[in-house]
């Protein structure tokens, strides 16, 4: 591990990108002494081309806090937007964070109708699917190494293509729409991250073309399965009805664009920092290979360990109360999961990466209350089956140089990972 | 052996109380939690516990 230097608590400042950039072990030194001494952290809003600064935030980076903030979506609301620090105009807000970004009632309505596609016993019909992905993307993994230099990128070449391929399969997106849904995710969660979004005055614009691309792919979508229906998301979501109301264009749209980015940048950002957790823990690596019976609780520690989310909003809808602390009306709140899934209140030895951690009730898929990810059944059925197969069919897979990471607050993530296959020679 | 009461306007079809006791808990085709009769009192009380909207209680 590389020496990390003491932080202190006025040099501090999570709005620089720079920060983001950081080596893990040094952004957790930091949450350590936020969580320490300043629970709820003050900051500067990082500046947003053409957007106005807002009044700042606070980082909750107790795990008792982010819970107390998450299961009380009245007072802390997320309709003024969740996954932006910045208030954006209401449209665009609603258009990118669809279900995110809202509340109740018409976060419950929507919630509801989606929820049906997403139960555990539709994806258990999903098993077959999931693991013939998995058994295709690590096959064409190894031929890729065979075919070149014995190499291959952990990020591309395995972790992209499986929630890629998956949620495609399960929304009905044709192969040849695929890599424009790749690329334009990319965007969308960019976070501004320069290799993705070449010129930072244009955040705002790559951002809106992006949307526009999705949104052009999924309104034909919409279009020839409400022409000729099949079995895929797609059409239960054209289809579906609560209380008598189908879900608009516009809905169909949002929620299609939510589940293509937020479906595929995370399981990928959990695999890609999986497998470097693995390669830095050999014997946590070797435990997991030996007896697969410790997947379900090896899942959850992948989550805990890597975070992919690594924060969402909230704003005081009222003056309020945290932990004895009074907060105005309007307060904006990001709760840092990452931290809190390091809490020492809750995890014992937080820094330890242990595939049989038991009880495990870390918030990366959120904490309790009624945002708490719809895709985690699936996420977890994915994370499972895929290091499943790298245990089986990948033994000599080694990482064999620096992991290039996103500059970016909200995705905690991999552009890239190189690795080798040392079976090959 | 305790009683699970399903709260219809909280819950939402998270569906992690299925994956904590499947046996028990079930997400009909329609979204709508079916609570069949409780068997493992650990599974269903770790399950309750684990709802993330706080729709399950369990009453004696």
């Amino acid at each position: 591990m590389s020496s990390v230097s003491t932080p202190t608590l006025d040099a501090i400042d999570l709005s620089d990108r720079a920060f983001w950039g950081a080596p893990p072990e040094q952004r957790h030194a930091v949450f350590d002494l936020l969580r320490r001494e300043s629970p709820f952290a003050f900051f500067a809003e990082p500046v947003v081309p053409y957007i106005p600064v807002g009044p700042g935030y606070h980082a909750v980076t107790r795990y008792a806090d982010v819970e107390a903030i998450s299961c009380q979506p009245a007072l802390f609301a997320s309709g003024s937007g969740a996954v932006s620090i910045a208030d954006m105009p209401p449209d665009l807000n609603e258009f990118y964070g669809s279900l995110i970004s809202m509340d109740d009632p018409r976060h419950g309505k929507i919630r509801r109708i989606v929820a049906k596609a997403f139960t555990p016993r539709v994806l258990e019909g999903l098993v077959g699917n999931v693991q013939a992905v998995v058994d295709d993307v690590v096959a064409r993994a190894r031929q890729r190494a065979a075919d070149g230099d014995g190499t291959i990128d952990v990020v591309a070449d395995l972790a992209a293509p499986i929630p890629l391929r998956v949620i495609c399969d399960m929304m009905g997106v044709p192969d040849s729409d695929r890599a424009m849904v790749l690329q334009q995710s990319n965007v969308v969660l960019s976070g501004g991250d320069p290799e993705l979004v070449e010129d930072e005055e244009h955040v705002v614009t790559a951002f809106l073309e992006a949307g526009e691309l999705l949104a052009g792919l999924m309104t034909r979508l919409a279009v020839e399965r409400r022409a000729r229906p099949t079995d895929d998301l797609t059409t239960a979501l054209v289809t579906t009805e609560v209380d008598g109301e189908r879900l608009t264009s516009q809905e169909i749209a949002s929620f299609f664009i939510l589940l293509l980015v937020a479906g595929n940048e995370t399981t990928r950002n959990a695999i890609s920092q999986g497998v470097l957790a693995l390669s830095e823990h050999p014997a946590e690596r070797d435990r997991w290979a030996a007896d697969p019976g410790i997947t379900r609780t090896a899942v959850e520690e992948v989550v805990r360990w890597t975070s992919p989310i690594t924060w969402m909003r909230r704003t005081a809808t009222q003056d309020v109360e945290l932990s004895g602390r009074a907060f105005p009306a309007g307060s904006k709140f990001l709760l840092f999961y990452g931290a809190a899934n390091r809490d020492p209140a809750v995890f014992a030895d937080p820094h330890r990466f242990d595939l049989t951690r038991d009880p495990n009730p870390h918030v990366g898929f959120g904490s309790r209350g009624p945002h708490f990810c719809l895709g985690a059944h699936l996420a977890r059925r994915e994370i499972g089956v895929a290091f499943q197969a790298f245990a089986r069919e990948l033994p000599d897979l080694e990482v064999c140089g620096e992991p290039a990471r996103l500059q970016s607050s909200f995705v905690n993530g991999l552009k890239r990972l190189p690795a080798r296959l040392t079976g090959l020679r | 052996m305790s009683r699970v009461v399903v709260d219809r306007e909280v819950c939402m079809g998270a569906g992690v109380c299925e994956m904590e006791a499947p046996e028990v808990f079930e997400l009909d085709a329609d979204g709508v939690l079916q609570v069949h009769e409780p068997t493992d009192p650990a599974a269903v009380e770790t399950a309750v516990r684990a709802c993330p909207t706080g729709a399950l209680q369990l009453i004696d």
